[in-house]
């Protein structure tokens, strides 16, 4: 992130008419900073810059490649994502019940007020309101740890639950356990229930020592578990009424309590989120600079890049989780 | 840039102008203290470079007066919420207005999952509202508005490649999906 340093272009006309020297500055370093008015003025204008103008436009410029980059280092993501849901929607639907929407909700309405207290941090900083920049920085500070706490709190309840990528998948709770899922759809609930003990036919003869969730895939199942009772696709009809059974999860092999490849979905989960939590975790760090920055007094009309760019790269924080929280939340 | 440059390409920063000359008659100041005080001039640059992106008027420049009062011409100046310094500042009403409207669309956005609107209505909803909060926070907390729109066509250059990526991607996938299903199947066949 650039860090530009300025304060002032304003010397640079108190100085009126600007001697021949002050065009050479730059050819001689800091040590000759005195001699110009401009560079004397602003103990934050960096040298190679010639007015405090040109630094913010040169930090700013900066700052919007990097966050450019950010969005498309996000899309890889974004991408994995819409192909997997496009390819497994009922995927998503049996996943997202396992999430709570209400911590979800919260995180956004957290990160929204911090977005508020950073771009009135970048205010304060404009107009050197030293103390109510600071207590900007730190209320947005407080916003970020609510938030990984929340994420905390999340996180933790779904390693508890075997709610894990690739082979960790091992779900303790069944969906029709779920309170969020019994809500919604207390007769698919039942019939999920009473099909998934075929699930667990299927699953003893392959693995006997296997707890009632079964192994993570259903591909591999033995020859005999085929010629058990299928339910036909009318039986299924309350589970494909709740969504939660796909037309690509109707061959022989699947479960029926569980899509195929669920747990993909917390792959795509635990990698979107962790990756936005790592980004707010960096933003604590840079608003922790720019709170000691700030308590030195650096900020004023003249200098407040930093605490400007830091917001920016907060805002897209922001903006991501903005998009983050329908699509893993808030599925229909 | 070079700010050197003489006021005289200032189209409309007369007032400023005068506040300029007021500043420039005062020696250089030092230090923290200085860098408040040229606050005035600074404005004037800011002026030039924001004048056509700025959607606010500015009735407010004259009440600015030159030299040693910088600090609180600044206040006052800046309790209107206009063009300050190197950069537009935003007055603290839209700045809640804002953040307001953020929270109730997530209200909304929430409340809609409960209504079924098909199979990719509630997506198409939730999406919708997520874009327009997401243009909430860019054109206002992000300073998008008055800033260079240099920065927003960079902005939107990201926003452009990420369309591309994610249709051409689901496009493909649309159309090799039944050389997917029909693989399956034939490896479900044989077993």
């Amino acid at each position: 992130m650039a860090e530009p340093s300025t304060e002032t272009q304003a010397a640079a006309k108190a100085a009126a008419p600007p001697p021949a020297h002050v065009h050479g500055h730059d050819d001689h370093g800091h040590g000759h900073e005195a001699h110009d008015p401009i560079h004397a003025a602003n103990p934050h204008l960096a040298h190679h810059f010639d007015t405090p103008q040109q630094q913010f436009d040169a930090g700013k410029l900066g700052i919007w490649l990097f966050l450019l980059t950010e969005v498309l280092f996000f899309a890889g993501l974004f991408c994995a994502y819409t192909v997997y849901r496009a390819m497994h929607p009922e995927v998503f639907v049996y996943a997202h019940y396992f999430l709570d929407t209400k911590l979800g909700a919260l995180n956004t309405c957290v990160l929204l007020i911090s977005s508020l207290t950073a771009a009135w941090a970048v205010r304060n900083a404009q107009l050197a309101e030293k103390k109510a920049l600071m207590l900007n920085i730190v209320i947005t500070i407080a916003c970020a740890f609510t938030f990984m706490c929340v994420k905390y709190v999340e996180y933790s309840h779904k390693f508890h639950d075997g709610l894990l990528p690739g082979k960790a998948f091992q779900p303790k709770e069944q969906i029709w356990e779920l309170k969020s899922f019994r809500d919604k759809h207390p007769e698919a609930a039942e019939y999920a229930e009473k099909l998934a003990k075929l699930d667990e036919k299927k699953t003893e003869p392959a693995a006997p020592g296997a707890a009632p969730g079964g192994a993570a895939a259903g591909m591999a199942e033995p020859a005999e578990a085929e010629k058990m009772e299928r339910p036909t696709e009318e039986e299924l009809e309350p589970l494909l009424a709740a969504g939660l059974v796909g037309p690509r999860s109707l061959d022989p092999s699947a479960h029926i309590s569980r899509p195929r490849m669920a747990h993909v979905f917390f792959g795509i989960y635990f990698f979107m989120t962790g990756l936005h939590g790592f980004h707010v975790l960096i933003g604590i760090g840079i608003w922790v600079w720019m709170l000691l920055k700030a308590a030195k007094g650096h900020f004023g009309p003249n200098y407040f890049g930093p605490v400007d760019f830091t917001a920016l790269y907060w805002h897209l924080v922001d903006l991501i989780w903005i998009y983050l929280f329908p699509l893993l939340y808030l599925i229909h | 840039m070079s700010e050197d440059k003489p006021v005289a390409d200032k189209p409309e920063a007369e007032p400023a102008e005068a506040a300029e000359t007021a500043a420039s008659s005062s020696p250089p100041p030092p230090s923290h203290d200085g860098s408040v005080r040229t606050t005035e001039t600074t404005a004037t640059k800011e002026e030039r470079s924001h004048l056509e992106l700025s959607a606010e008027p500015k009735p407010d420049e004259p009440k600015r007066n030159g030299g040693a009062h910088g600090a609180a011409a600044a206040h006052t100046h800046d309790a209107h919420g206009h063009d300050h310094g190197l950069a537009h500042t935003m007055p603290i009403p839209l700045l809640f207005g804002v953040l307001v409207a953020l929270l109730v669309l997530t209200i909304a956005t929430v409340a809609v999952t409960s209504i079924d609107l098909g199979a990719q209505g509630n997506l198409i909803v939730a999406m919708a509202i997520a874009t327009v909060k997401a243009a909430l926070v860019c054109t206002f907390f992000m300073h998008l508005l008055w800033d260079k729109k240099f920065n927003l066509v960079l902005f939107l250059t990201s926003v452009l490649f990420l369309i591309l990526f994610l249709s051409m991607t689901t496009a493909d996938r649309g159309e090799n999906q039944h050389a997917i299903d029909e693989y399956r199947a034939l490896q479900l066949g044989v077993k």
